[in-house]
């Protein structure tokens, strides 16, 4: 029979000590810093390591355990380590960030009206994004607030993007004026319809199909 | 009640992109009857007139209906041979990378989880021993691991019934099962002894290190379940009981493409399977 | 035009609305779309079935345009030959050197105008616009 079964031994090793683990968070070798990473993790003591050691890494693999770990303590500390990276030159490290505040939207919720308001359009686009997996209605006031006052299309076809999915009623007149204010960008009108379409579909009794 | 209109092509869309961004499953056109033959399933059990009233209850998950919907589309149940495609794909492919890339001599590590009743690591054990010629050259070990301690004694114990094993041929059952009669049939004693059981926490950070590293982990039909931290953290989880050129095997229709970016994706002629790079490379 | 003749396009964005309109462009000018929302599924989609041409989104989840582009350059010809169209917003001037670093060969900017996307679309599929 060449199955084997190999039954463990009979006491585990015995975890690392946390300074070991800080250091490791320097380590050459990415396979160190990757599980130092992980390790310091399950303490929300660690949020300023991790979110140093986040600043410094080039290893997209270690990058994404650092965000995991920082996503998941969800501390204010925590989130405010993982903020400033959707402003990076670097896409894959902005797509980190916004993963990592996407798996924790009530967390970032008390940021997002800063955040909306931010000069950097890319800063306000990838804003949006977090906005559509808060709750509908939270969801709606807060890209509505945007929308109202924001000039930037591509901002706009964010906040359309996101009403499209999780938006109610309240949105439709905010849209039609966005859609006045755009009449020259195809993109933005063709988005404007569908979002609206959906909305009003959701909101009717009978539902979205046409007659 | 009469039978609710076909979906519209956007309401289909909406459909399959909301499934996608909240549990990973991924729809094709191609299975697009079958997933309106569950929605409208759903939507008559949940008495939704229209799509877009039960998709309302869908976003708003009223009742755990995202579990019951997801229950429906992946068939929560397990038997015996269950996505054959994989374990062919086991033997014609995977096994084949891993000896070429490790040391001769060391053994080949398969981990189930979750493995709930046990008909996955027994079918896999039951695979390699009839269609793998090169089964007796290699210490194989396999283990199934589940957060349910009692399926794990139900595998342990190893009895079965009818429909666990309606996909093995009859040939298949007498060689290795002992029937009981009344429809009950107990697995050999010499595959319980050689296929070890032990429980797991997949979505607990670190929680399964202690299981070491595996060649090939099979991981079916349950990060659909988890919310987006969790997920994250199984994937990582696995990453770290992986090999470096160790492979991941999810279920039909579960994509990783939108739980984590740390493996490369392989194509196989029977399966499109996940793979841990080899090294770590800096982009 | 039948169906198996159709210039193949895969378009790679997170938001819904812009692979619509892009779908809806690019099928009324005879092309067979696919759809993905991210790098990880269009390398997915890539391994199950050919394209002639990539429209891609920088900023996605999970993967984002460029990582993709790079991961697609380093895979076997003729995948790794596919070419690609790099579509991102306006202001990221840094992603214009980084997209041609990763194998981009065009980089526009969003939002994208009909015109242009059925140009740059008939050049990579070497239809005569």
């Amino acid at each position: 029979m060449p199955l084997i079964r190999k039954d463990p031994e009979d006491s585990p090793p015995s975890p690392p000590v946390s300074s070991d683990l800080i250091a490791d968070l320097q380590s050459p070798s990415s396979e160190a810093r990757w599980s130092a990473a992980r390790q310091l993790a399950k303490d929300r003591a660690n949020v300023g390591h991790l979110g140093r050691a986040l600043g410094k890494e080039a290893d997209p693999r270690v990058r994404e355990a650092l965000f995991t770990g920082l996503a998941q303590i969800q501390t204010p500390d925590a989130i405010a380590a993982i903020l400033p990276h959707i402003r990076s030159d670097d896409a894959a490290m902005r797509a980190g960030a916004l993963d990592a505040l996407g798996a924790a939207p009530q967390a970032v919720e008390n940021s997002i009206p800063a955040l909306l308001r931010d000069p950097d359009p890319d800063v306000r686009i990838l804003v949006c994004d977090i906005v559509r997996r808060l709750p509908g209605p939270i969801a709606t006031r807060h890209l509505c607030a945007l929308l109202k006052a924001e000039t930037h299309p591509n901002v706009c076809g964010a906040a359309v993007e996101a009403l499209s999915e999780v938006g109610n009623e309240t949105a439709l007149p905010v849209l039609a004026k966005c859609a006045d204010r755009f009449a020259s960008e195809p993109f933005l009108l063709f988005s404007i319809n569908t979002a609206s379409e959906r909305i009003t579909g959701d909101g009717r009794p009978g539902g979205s199909q046409s007659a | 009640m009469n039978s609710p209109d076909p979906a519209t092509e956007q309401e289909f869309q909406r459909l399959c992109e909301f499934l996608y961004r909240r549990t990973g499953l991924l729809f094709t056109e191609t299975k697009r009857y079958y997933v309106e033959r569950r929605m409208f399933e759903r939507m008559s059990a949940t008495g939704s007139g229209s799509f877009a009233n039960y998709f309302a209850r869908l976003r708003s998950n009223v009742n755990g209906e995202v579990e019951q919907l997801i229950n429906a589309l992946t068939v929560n149940e397990t038997y015996f041979y269950r996505e054959e495609h994989q374990l062919q794909c086991l033997t014609s492919d995977l096994l084949k990378e891993r000896l070429k890339a490790k040391p001769r001599g060391q053994g080949i590590r398969i981990w189930s989880v979750p493995c709930s009743t046990g008909e996955e690591p027994y079918s896999i054990a039951i695979w390699l021993l009839e269609n793998w010629p090169e089964v007796d050259h290699h210490h194989i070990e396999i283990i199934g691991s589940d957060i349910d301690t009692r399926v794990i004694e139900a595998a342990r114990e190893g009895y079965f019934g009818k429909r666990a094993l309606m996909r093995l041929s009859p040939d298949l059952v007498a060689k290795y099962f002992i029937d009981l009669g009344d429809e009950q049939w107990r697995i050999l004693d010499s595959l319980r002894e050689s296929v070890r059981f032990t429980p797991v926490n997949l979505a607990e950070p670190g929680g399964t290190g202690l299981h070491g590293k595996f060649d090939v982990i099979f991981c079916r039909n349950v990060l659909i379940y988890f919310d987006d931290a969790s997920r994250r953290a199984a994937a990582e989880n696995l990453y770290e009981n992986l090999e470096p050129g160790g492979f991941l095997c999810l279920g039909h229709s579960e994509s990783m493409s939108r739980i984590s970016p740390l493996f490369d994706v392989c194509r196989y002629s029977d399966a499109i399977v996940y793979q841990r790079p080899l090294e770590t490379r800096n982009a | 035009m039948p169906e198996a003749q159709k210039a193949r396009a895969l378009v790679v964005d997170d938001a819904g609305l812009v692979r619509a309109y892009y779908r809806d462009i690019l099928e009324r000018h005879g092309y067979h779309v696919e759809e993905a929302l991210n790098g990880v599924e269009a390398m997915e989609k890539l391994l199950q079935a050919s394209f002639d041409f990539i429209i891609l989104d920088v900023n996605m989840p999970r993967m984002d345009g460029i990582t993709f582009l790079k991961t697609l350059r380093r895979q076997a010809l003729p995948l790794a030959s596919i070419p690609a169209i790099v579509v991102s917003t306006e202001s990221e001037t840094h992603d214009i050197s980084d997209a041609r670093a990763a194998g981009a060969n065009h980089y526009l900017i969003k939002p994208l105008r009909e015109g242009s996307l059925v140009q740059y679309a008939a050049l990579l599929s070497g239809k005569a616009a």
